[in-house]
């Protein structure tokens, strides 16, 4: 917004860029579909490859002529994604990456895995408590008591409710629950 | 008319009204919080088809279904941060009612609108349903692979902002649905030997994964920035003139949205930004876009709940989703061992009839939910986005762990979050993956089963002049945005030139006056083209070629 703020709207320009992180095309977007447009072209290998591997029957359409055609949109569409994003990524406004940010999906995707592993041992509410807590707080809840006691209400209801009243089994811990 | 009122007495069962209530409430609520919409929640809600009836379950998820059309209007209206794109045309005058402190009025007419609109788009339903599955029951593998070619196509063009990004969308979903033992041959498919991926990736995971994890992944990458909740004022009510102004929108909303709805033709963004140019061009006020014109929150909102209700057409009678929930209601037909399809008509008339039931019941309780209570609706967007978040990540991994509950589900669906993660960053749309997941399977069968008929003669596939006119359309919408794109190009290039002489102008006038009014002008439309709200600000004049007028330029090339 390069015009000052208008005397009928005090912060509109301010609040509109909170919710509008980034313009339409930043080199941060621009690296992702170049990435995204790499795996797919990655992607479309293996589905070729897996695709080869099939063997075919008497029908018109045999098992692989699915595979193959994906593998093959898969290839073209991913080629021109990164394409496009590996052309546009030179043109594009530098935006700052920080390494934070990625630190924070690493947590996040490392809470995952933890739930994952301690739900068998720990039951339900424990773990789903720990994932609330680990998950608000990476990102930037303020009170860790507070959220603690959310991510307990939270997984204590989700528990009554489909365990108890549906009748879905979820893994109990040494204490019941 | 007989089977309605069976339906009706199906729906109307104590039990089927507490579904209906229990559905319609998690919607709203649903609709409201952003980050969460109604094909996560149906998703998963799937497990629970293991423990209700059918009726029961297929009733509630038909209120979410709804219940997330109103519910995101308030969202826009409120926030201007879209739960979903077919709620983005609301958001551009809704909001802007909200900031001039009529947000009451603004929230009125978007229930009332969407009251309007699904009570019409359902009698609309309930009139099409049966005729369209009439002409459906001599439809044969040739046609059902014809439609589902239209059906891909439109939904990669329509559901995302180009035709490059939708199709590539649709395309890795559809690769996720080969995934598993080929029905056929029994050979499986993209396993690797995972036991646990015999038997195909879970719908469930799939979505939960593109949608809840992509965007939490996504908010933990970017950091939660503050948002700006409206606060409203009074009750919400519609004052003589709001009214007077209203209801033409309404009924032009839901003129454009059912037909354009239930053609297999992709979901409810498209009439939104119609019936908002259409409001925007016959206007008595049209100085007034941009700045909150109720019309342009009626007419959107309108478009947006009958196309909702136009959706169910294709879905029930020919078993063809078009927008990611159908896809994942389509899903749980499949977990009772139902096919939508023609003989859904047939076979399970009273399920079917139940199920239209409680849509006009459905209606009903929305508007008493939302009219009245608009305000407790509101409170929930006060809920910060860490607990939203949190919260979606706990139910995700329930609902991961209801479908399947293997560690390498959990793979899959961390490795699918960071896909979907990658996606969004990307400015890919996650909707039509959805679709693609479910109907390439199904699409694929068809087309084996065509040619099993027809010993191998590729012909067959335009054996009818129905599925002649279908490929040709299926050609006509993937050359369409080529020539658009010219077009385009060379309207860019002019409003391009026109825009730097504003921008020379405009830094003349600040260095003599300081700010100007028309920048803010613009913004409306700006926020509509990018069709994804994110780009409201920072851009500077070149990219967004700003202008209203734009905005709904650029719907039409959508």
């Amino acid at each position: 917004m390069t015009a000052p703020p208008e005397p009928g709207q005090p912060d509109s320009a301010q609040t509109d860029r909170a919710q509008a992180d980034r313009p339409l095309v930043d080199r941060a977007q621009a690296r992702a579909t170049a990435l995204l447009g790499l795996i797919m072209v990655i992607g479309a290998i293996v589905v070729l490859v897996d695709a080869a591997r099939l063997r075919d029957s008497d029908d018109a359409v045999g098992p692989a002529a699915a595979p193959t055609l994906l593998g093959i949109l898969l290839g073209t569409t991913g080629l021109l994604l990164a394409v496009q994003g590996a052309r546009s990524a030179r043109t594009a406004p530098e935006s700052a990456l920080e390494k934070r940010r990625l630190w924070r999906l690493a947590g996040l995707v490392g809470a995952l895995i933890a739930f994952a592993l301690l739900l068998p041992i720990m039951g339900y509410v424990v773990s789903s408590t720990a994932l609330f807590t680990a998950a608000a707080l990476l990102l930037g809840a303020p009170h860790p008591a507070r959220v603690v006691a959310y991510g307990w209400t939270v997984a204590v209801a989700a528990f009554l409710i489909f365990d108890r009243l549906i009748g879905l089994s979820l893994p109990a811990g040494p204490w019941g629950f | 008319m007989d089977a309605l009122l069976t339906g009706f007495a199906e729906a109307l069962t104590p039990a089927n009204l507490f579904w209906a209530l229990i559905g319609v409430t998690i919607g709203t609520a649903v609709g409201v919080l952003p980050g969460i919409g109604p094909a996560l929640t149906v998703a998963l809600l799937l497990p629970i088809t293991f423990r209700l009836e059918p009726a029961a379950a297929l009733i509630m998820f038909a209120g979410i279904y709804y219940g997330g059309m109103y519910g995101g209007s308030t969202t826009s209206i409120l926030l201007n941060t879209p739960g979903e794109s077919a709620s983005v045309a609301t958001a551009l005058e809704g909001n802007k009612m909200a900031r001039a402190g009529r947000g009451a009025a603004a929230l009125a007419t978007a229930a009332i609108g969407s009251f309007v609109a699904g009570t019409i788009g359902t009698i609309a339903l309930t009139i099409a349903a049966p005729l369209v599955a009439d002409i459906a029951t001599s439809f044969g593998p040739p046609e059902y692979v014809a439609l589902m070619a239209v059906a891909f196509v439109t939904v990669s063009a329509l559901l995302g902002p180009s035709l490059l990004r939708g199709a590539a969308s649709l395309v890795i979903g559809a690769t996720l649905g080969v995934v598993g033992i080929d029905t056929l041959t029994g050979q499986p498919r993209l396993t690797f030997g995972v036991p646990s991926l015999l038997d195909g990736i879970d719908v469930v995971i799939v979505v939960v994964a593109l949608f809840a994890l992509g965007e939490t992944f996504a908010h933990a990458l970017a950091g939660t920035g503050h948002t700006r909740v409206e606060p409203v004022r009074g009750v919400p009510m519609l004052s003589r003139a709001d009214f007077r102004r209203s209801w033409p929108a309404w009924l032009r909303g839901t003129a454009l949205g059912f037909p354009i709805g239930s053609l297999p033709a992709g979901g409810a963004d498209v009439p939104t930004f119609l019936s908002y140019g259409l409001e925007k061009r016959l206007s008595k006020h049209p100085e007034e876009f941009g700045h909150g014109a109720i019309e342009g929150v009626a007419g959107p909102e309108s478009a947006n709940n009958a196309a909702a209700a136009g959706v169910l057409v294709p879905l029930l009678t020919i078993g063809l989703p078009t927008s990611a929930t159908a896809a994942v209601i389509l899903t749980a037909f499949q977990s009772y061992g139902l096919q939508p399809g023609p003989q859904l008509f047939t076979e399970s008339g009273d399920l079917v009839w139940a199920l239209i039931a409680s849509l006009y019941i459905g209606n009903v309780l929305l508007l008493v939910l939302n009219l009245p209570l608009a305000r407790v609706w509101a409170r929930l967007l006060g809920i910060p986005a860490y607990g939203i978040y949190a919260g979606v990540l706990v139910f995700a991994c329930l609902g991961t762990f209801a479908a399947g509950g293997t560690m390498a589900d959990l793979v899959v669906l961390t490795v699918l979050g960071l896909i979907g993660l990658l996606m969004r960053e990307a400015g890919v749309p996650v909707a039509p993956a959805i679709v693609g997941l479910i109907l390439a399977p199904l699409a694929e069968q068809q087309l084996r089963r065509a040619l099993a008929l027809s010993d191998g003669d590729w012909s067959v596939l335009v054996s009818s002049p129905l599925t002649v006119v279908l490929w040709i359309l299926v050609a006509a919408a993937l050359l369409a945005p080529a020539v658009l794109a010219v077009v385009r190009h060379v309207r860019r290039r002019e409003v391009r030139e026109r825009d730097q002489k504003r921008d020379q102008e405009r830094d003349r006038d600040r260095e003599s006056a300081g700010g100007s009014g028309r920048d803010s002008a613009g913004e409306p439309g700006r926020d509509g083209a990018g069709g994804s709200g994110r780009d409201g600000a920072g851009g500077s004049g070149r990219d967004s070629v700003g202008g209203p007028d734009r905005g709904s330029s650029d719907v039409d090339g959508q």
